[in-house]
């Protein structure tokens, strides 16, 4: 049964691209989005994709329109936040959707997505299956972690799609490919009658709750994550955590501390394959755009300054003290818990951990196989 | 009362070429705000840099806050300001000075924390300490001035001396509470 999120995506438009409407996924959609959604057959979808002019929040609208098209770039792509300046992941990202239906105040798809920002589904994604073989084929023994919630949310439209039973049983069937589905949803019912034979992660973004009530619209609660992630791990899935971003409003640190208790409380340490945190950062164009959006969002007004990359980020200390403190607690929880800084330098890793971070294709192939 | 004092604004942006979306800002404060707000760039004759400064800090102030601008140009740092005898530009960058305390306030504790700490360490003349530029990073910068090879062997000695004091610092930078 097709459940459409209507609190989510609510939509004014549909496109679908000339060669795409018999796809797989086009019947998939268009079955089960409500009928009064107008559809357009269009020769190239590129122009529906783009911001309305004259708009108010011309991203906004870009979230009332669907386009289904076929991707003509590659699928595959190394994580676009990996930087010679930091100790990076080795994370691999799979491009199946563009921009979410969800709307975070912080997110960094604001900036991203700016000139295309209607959501946009891959009609042929099957296609990056040869990719990801032709990867497996020359990885002479190496690991590697591909995640689909990089520019989109990897479930939010999985009431519509139903992508991730395909991919599920795709990963499942290869032995040095592991799949990381990132989510801020509760939508795993197409998960919970597959069996991934150990190569899906599912991971859930974690803030607490008043990081939730002010910034995280449309989003499932975090105690709904928390729970989701329960119900995965119980249904043969690995199961991973982002603090990322984090943010260091008043009395951040206890709420934080408060979030990994709860999270411990359902999920034992030892079935956590790891933990990633990031402090908030964003470019100077991405804070506009969010203040804009968000005027009154008090988490994009924290203590943020210009640092060496060009992002704001919290002070370096405020920002160290939080990871140092949810470290420490999950170290205090009694389990080696794989973990990793997203965005910093190895300096930083140094002065929460103690010692200097793996080489990415190492702390890649160490989260593929933790 | 309040469409006089809205046109003042409008003028006054006129004057200091204010841009839209700034004016646009403070005409959509509550009215007491907008009034304290002329007020205050009156007194203090805010240049238009200035004033584009003030606006945006006090907005994140207010939303950081949930209080008004009127409360916040009423607190007692501010009032001293306007109300003060030293010279107007120099009162104007105080102004934007305390302003920017409230808005950053653990960022100005610690920034007068590390201080102490290099101000404790009581270098000698010839060697200096430069924290990060706002706190944006964990760098520490230390300089040496020397002529001949002694003086670098004392300034390395004088360092050496100070290591302890010298690795707190880092570590402050680094997340660990001081002391």
């Amino acid at each position: 049964m097709w459940t459409v999120k209507k609190e989510k995506i609510d939509l004014d438009s549909v496109f679908v691209e000339h060669g795409c409407a018999e796809s797989a996924l086009a019947t998939r959609v268009l079955r089960a989005l409500p009928p009064d959604v107008p559809v357009t057959h269009v020769a190239d979808a590129r122009e529906a994709s783009r911001p309305i002019s004259g708009a108010s929040d011309p991203f906004g609208a870009g979230k009332r329109r669907l386009v289904i098209a076929r991707r003509k770039t590659p699928f595959l792509m190394p994580c676009p936040a990996g930087s010679s300046k930091f100790a990076c992941c080795g994370y691999l990202v799979l491009t199946l959707a563009s921009n979410c239906p969800m709307d975070c105040s912080y997110c960094f798809l604001q900036e991203y997505l700016a000139d295309n920002p209607a959501f946009q589904l891959y009609a042929n994604y099957t296609d990056s299956f040869d990719e990801l073989d032709r990867l497996a084929a020359n990885a002479h023994g190496r690991s590697f972690r591909v995640g689909t919630g990089e520019l989109a949310d990897s479930l939010a439209f999985d009431s519509l799609t139903s992508i991730s039973r395909d991919l599920v049983e795709f990963f499942a069937a290869r032995e040095n490919l592991t799949l990381e589905l990132k989510t801020k949803t509760d939508e795993i019912e197409n998960l919970l009658d597959v069996d991934p034979r150990g190569r899906v992660l599912v991971s859930w973004t974690l803030s607490p709750d008043h990081v939730y009530r002010t910034s995280e619209h449309l989003t499932a609660s975090p105690a709904a994550r928390i729970a989701a992630s329960r119900a995965v791990l119980d249904a043969g899935y690995r199961v991973a955590f982002h603090f990322d971003p984090l943010i260091a409003y008043p009395n951040a640190e206890r709420d934080y501390l408060l979030l990994i208790d709860q999270l411990l409380d359902v999920v034992p340490p030892k079935q956590i394959s790891f933990i990633s945190m990031g402090g908030l950062r964003m470019t100077p164009r991405l804070r506009s755009a969010a203040r804009s959006r968000f005027p009154d969002d008090p988490m994009l007004c924290g203590e943020d300054v210009l640092s060496s990359d060009g992002r704001f980020r919290t002070f370096t200390p405020l920002r160290l003290s939080l990871y140092r403190a949810l470290a420490e607690r999950f170290k205090k929880a009694g389990a080696e818990i794989p973990t990793y800084l997203c965005m910093e330098p190895e300096s930083v890793h140094q002065h929460v951990f103690g010692g200097s971070p793996d080489r990415p294709a190492t702390i890649g192939q160490r989260l593929a196989r933790a | 009362m309040t469409a006089d004092i809205d046109q003042q604004i409008r003028t006054l942006a006129v004057e200091r070429r204010l841009p839209a979306s700034h004016l646009a800002r403070w005409l959509a404060m509550d009215p007491v705000s907008r009034a304290a707000m002329l007020d205050l760039v009156r007194t203090l004759r805010l240049r238009t840099g200035q004033l584009v400064t003030a606006l945006d800090t006090l907005d994140e102030i207010t939303v950081r806050e949930h209080v008004t601008i009127a409360s916040v140009l009423d607190r007692p740092e501010i009032r001293r300001i306007a109300n003060g005898s030293g010279s107007t530009p120099s009162r104007a960058s105080a102004l934007l000075e305390a302003l920017r305390t409230f808005r950053y306030p653990l960022l100005k504790k610690m920034q007068e924390q590390l201080r102490s700490e290099v101000s404790a360490l009581k270098l000698p003349r010839g060697i200096s300490i430069d924290l990060p530029q706002e706190l944006g990073s964990d760098e520490l910068t230390v300089s040496l001035r020397v002529r001949t090879g002694a003086e670098l062997t004392q300034m390395l000695e004088a360092l050496d001396l100070r290591r302890t004091g010298l690795t707190r610092i880092i570590e402050m930078l680094g997340g660990k509470r001081g002391r």
